[in-house]
Formats: C-alpha cells, structure tokens, sequence
C-alpha cells in the first residue's frame, strides 16, 4: 500500500501549487466543524495516506449526485477531489466500458478486501428479483449486496441511497428501497439531499481519509458535522419568522422585502442540512436565499410529504386526501351533530319516561 | 320578607341525598391546569401552523409576534406535561377515586359495567349513577386525555429538541422523531392529534351537563367544590 501513490503526489503532478492545496485543507476542516489545530492533520493525511480506494455505484438515480459532486466549491476541487480517492469504478467517470469496467470492479473487490469503501448513488428496485435496474445482464441489487460484502463501510449518496427518494416514493411501482434497507451488516453513512452540497460530499472523503474512521454519524445516520442543524436554525430569514413577517403570495411586498416563507410550504423548520451555512454553487446561494422555499430534499419522504407549495400536507392514511386540518374540521361537525343528534332524542323521549329516572 | 333567611330543615327520615369528597385537591388542580394548558395549546399551535395575522412592515428586531406564540406554546406544554406527572402520581398514592374508573380489561365485570354505560346514554337502559367514574368515562379519559395527552408531550417535546440539538430534550427524546417518519411527519401527527382534544372538549362538557342534568348529583361542580351527591343505590362507594 505505501507505495500508492498519496492525495498530495497526485495533486502536484497536476500541477497544483502548495498554496492552494493548503488553502483547500484548511477550508475544508473549517466546513467539517474542526478547529484549526486540525488543519496539520488534514495536510498530513493527504501527503502521506494512500488514496481511499472507491467503488462507485450507480443504481436507480439521476446521476445529480456526480453533477453536484464534480462541481465542488474550491477552485481546484475539481482535481483535487478525483485525486482525493481513487475512483477505480464508477459508471459516470470511468474511461473504461462494457465487460472490463466490471473486471475492474471485481478486481479492487479482491485487492483492498474489507479496505475499500463502497459509494452508492441511487437505490435498488426489489419487486421481480430487482429486472427494474440491471447493468452488464445482473441485476443492481445484487451488484449492491455483492460489491457490499467486502467493504469497509458503506456511502449511501443522495437522498435515492439514503431514503429513497422518488423512486421510492407512493406508489413505489418497482419496490425501490434505501441502502439502509438492503445491507444491515455494514457501517452506512447517509448523505441525503437531492443532490447532496458538493462540499458535503467531499467533507465526508476528507474526514475518513484524515481521522481513518467514519464521521459521527446522528440517530438517521448522517454525519453529524453537516446534518446536525436544520435550516430553519440557521437561516438568514429567521428573524421574519420570529417577528411574525410572512411571505403571502410570490409577488407581494414581503416577496419582494425577502420576509420569511414559512406559508409558502418552506420545509426548513424541518429540514437538516447545510444549505443556510455552506450554501451551493461556491457559496453563492441557496433555495431560500434566492426567494424559493426549501423543499426539504434531505429529509425522509420528501416527495410524499407534498405538495411543496402548503404548510400541511395531506394526512398520510389510505383514501383520505385532506389535510389534518380539514380531517380535524369533518370530525369536529361529526361530533357536534352527534352531540346535536342525542339532544334531540332525549328531548324526544323524555315526556314519554318522565322528569327524572329516580322516582 | 324575612322568608328568605329561614334556615332550611329536613324532616327526620326523609334525607334522600348523601354528600361526599370525591375529587381532591390534585384531582382537581391538575384537571383545571390541564383544561386551561391544553386550550391554550391548541390556540397557539393553530397559531403557529398557520399565523393568520402579522405585525405588518417594519425592522424584524421590533417585533417578536411568532417568538412570543411559540413561548407561550412552550410555557403551557411545560404546564400540561408537570400536570400529567402529578397527575400519575397521584393515580398511585392517591385515594380511591383518583383510580376510579381505570380500565380493566381482564374484568369481565368492567366490560359489563362499559355495555351499561353505553346502553344507558343511548336511552335503552336506566342504570345506577356513579359516585367516582364509570367505566364508559375511565376509558375515554384514558384514551383520550392521558393517550393523547402523552403523544402530544412526546412529539411535541421531540419537536422542540430540535432547536437545541445534542441537548436534554433531544438526549431525552430524540428518538421519536425517526419512529414518526421524520421530522415533517412528526409536526403533521402532532398537529392531526391536537383536533381529538377539540372532539374530546365537546364531548366532555356535553355528557358532564347531560349528566348532571339526569342524576342530579352535582356532577357539573364537583371539579370545583370536589363534593358530589349520592343516593341509594349509587355505584363505587
């Protein structure tokens, strides 16, 4: 292994500069919560470490993952991040194809035996033996369960590996399920976000490239350094949610004043991700930022907890399609009109029984 | 003129009635807080799903409208949630009838008592009165205030964690937010729950003044007084 080349020996043979490797290390310990004491730890880990080997998959997905992965924040993340880990398979990326991209596969599986970590984007159809995805004539759930076996620990990248996603939302027609659901005998790390931020992403290579160990991770297993606040928390329009100044229509005055959009169906209050502190597109912006609501991308069922649009969405129980609120209003005039019901009997019969029962 | 200061006086063997302390003072303080908690909760959480009014324009450090809502939110749910712990309390140390009432489903006489009950407010059947709780009410109670009464701390105080993560109430009750599906989930239970309060108080103040109107045993003050009536033959003495 020592004769691997490390991060840093891959990085100057780009011709990449000292400067802005140590600009990068220290930028992304500063979005991983570290102090800057942990910085030394960062440059030493990627000088001296060999490359995390990777196998990337690709199961049912849109591929927005890689799109968001290859698009990090830094200058030079673009290099530096392909060089980071050694990306021996991966659909996307890959130069090679057909028979010997899963020749390749097959050999890193035999090679860093338990070393390798397996990232999966996208999740696997289980209905029918998984036919829904198949790549290379075998089905992705047993490429998933077979390339598994012997890594280190798994990524589940995107909120398709980490909860499901669209695919595995109502009526959920190919059984899509979450990494989480089909491999139970390996340490996971859920990444959610539709795609996840760039930053976030290689935050998490970093960590266990530098600390050899897997990031904490919090009760839904996500890494607790990017997903331990919610937006809401975090976000720059709080003090209108506090104040009580909300957005009413898209082109009303707080619209345009940049009030809260809490009544516009923003998901933040329950959202936990990074966009409102590290933001996207380097730093540049994020949903709420660019007067959108959060739609809650990271979050457990985001696309059955629609529409986007509303504060309540419809309550989740077979045939009823309304809001708590409009369940809660139906039940309420039931009541009442039993309630109404049972004054007019006993009004009915009481002439025919008498003033009291006791006599 | 002076008739109404005339001191009333029972002929010898005629005394129908009999009086009893039945509801005492922490049966009646945790009612009453609870009550009181829980309309203002539902008030306020209304309010917070849905703030139908605003303080208008101006600097947002003016104006503290949402904040204050959801601290008096959060000071009632204190208040309903040490309610609902004295409460427990004293349905173990307490006296008889802070039990009365408790299902026992093992008890065949229990489900009797229940098909009477029942019976009895839909007309079919003329039954003893109460002096404690009968079975129909012990149930409902049960279910409807302290069931869903302890959903509503639970998701409740699991969603207030949020804003403090890694803190005492997310150590304490974190955990019920992936058992709910999420954190978006968890809100829309907790907000689908608080409308069985709603269907709870108006059957609750219906059958108290239906019942108090057709035993005539001072049932509508007794959680004020505590004292109810009795007469012979009357159940849980």
């Amino acid at each position: 292994m020592a004769s691997q080349p490390s991060t840093y020996d891959l990085i100057r043979q780009h011709g990449i500069d000292r400067r802005t490797f140590l600009n990068y290390c220290t930028r992304i310990t500063a979005a991983m919560g570290l102090g800057a004491a942990v910085v030394p730890d960062v440059v030493a880990a990627m000088e001296n470490k060999p490359r995390i080997p990777v196998i990337w998959l690709h199961g049912l997905e849109c591929t927005c993952c890689s799109e968001s992965f290859i698009r990090s924040a830094h200058p030079i993340a673009q290099d530096m991040i392909l060089n980071m880990i050694s990306l021996d398979y991966d659909d996307v990326l890959q130069a090679a194809a057909g028979e010997q991209v899963e020749e390749i596969r097959r050999r890193i599986m035999k090679e860093h035996k338990g070393a390798y970590i397996l990232a999966v984007e996208g999740n696997a159809p289980t209905k029918d033996d998984g036919v829904y995805c198949t790549i290379g004539g075998q089905s992705f759930l047993e490429i998933l369960k077979e390339t598994a076996a012997d890594a280190k620990a798994v990524i589940a990248w995107g909120s398709c590996a980490s909860h499901g996603c669209v695919q595995n939302a109502r009526p959920n027609p190919t059984g899509a399920q979450p990494v989480k659901k089909i491999i139970t005998d390996k340490p996971i790390i859920n990444v959610p976000g539709c795609p996840p931020i760039a930053d976030v992403m290689t935050g998490v290579l970093t960590y266990i490239l530098t600390f050899d160990k897997l990031p904490e991770l919090d009760r839904a297993g996500r890494p607790k350094m990017f997903y331990g606040q919610r937006i809401h928390d975090k976000c720059y329009r709080r003090p209108f949610f506090d104040a009580g100044q909300f957005v009413e229509q898209w082109d009303d005055e707080g619209a345009k004043k940049g009030w809260c959009l809490y009544k516009m169906g923003c998901r933040g209050p329950s959202t936990y991700n990074s966009c409102s502190t590290i933001k996207w597109n380097e730093g540049v912006s994020f949903p709420i930022g660019s007067g959108h609501p959060c739609l809650g991308c990271s979050e457990e069922n985001f696309w059955d907890n629609g529409p986007f649009y509303e504060r309540l969405s419809n309550v989740i129980v077979p045939g009823i399609d309304s809001t708590p609120d409009q369940l809660g209003k139906a039940l309420t005039v039931l009541t009442v009109a039993g309630v109404g019901a049972h004054v007019v009997s006993q009004l009915v019969r009481t002439p025919k029984n008498g003033a009291s029962p006791e006599k | 003129m002076d008739i109404i200061q005339q001191p009333l006086r029972f002929v010898p063997g005629e005394t129908r009635f009999g009086q009893r302390y039945v509801w005492d003072v922490p049966i009646r303080l945790t009612h009453w807080v609870t009550a009181f908690s829980v309309i203002t909760l539902f008030a306020t959480g209304m309010f917070i799903s849905w703030p139908i009014v605003g303080p208008g324009t101006g600097e947002p450090a003016n104006h503290f409208l949402m904040g204050r809502v959801r601290q008096v939110h959060f000071a009632s749910a204190y208040a309903l949630m040490f309610s609902f712990i004295v409460r427990g309390y004293w349905f173990i140390v307490g006296g008889r009838y802070a039990r009365s009432g408790m299902p026992r489903f093992w008890d065949r006489r229990w489900w009797n008592g229940l098909r009477i009950q029942i019976l009895e407010y839909m007309s079919v059947e003329t039954g003893p009165a109460h002096v404690g709780h009968n079975a129909l009410a012990g149930v409902s109670y049960v279910v409807m205030v302290g069931g869903l009464g302890m959903f509503q701390i639970l998701t409740g105080f699991a969603l207030y964690s949020q804003s403090n993560p890694g803190g005492f109430w997310d150590s304490l009750l974190g955990w019920v937010i992936p058992l709910c599906g999420g954190s978006f989930h968890t809100q829309m239970l907790h907000h689908l729950a608080s409308w069985g309060f709603v269907i709870f108080f108006i059957l609750h103040i219906y059958i108290v003044l239906f019942g108090a109107a057709r035993y005539k045993n001072g049932l509508a003050g007794a959680m004020i007084s505590g004292e109810k009536f009795f007469r012979e033959g009357d159940l849980d003495l």
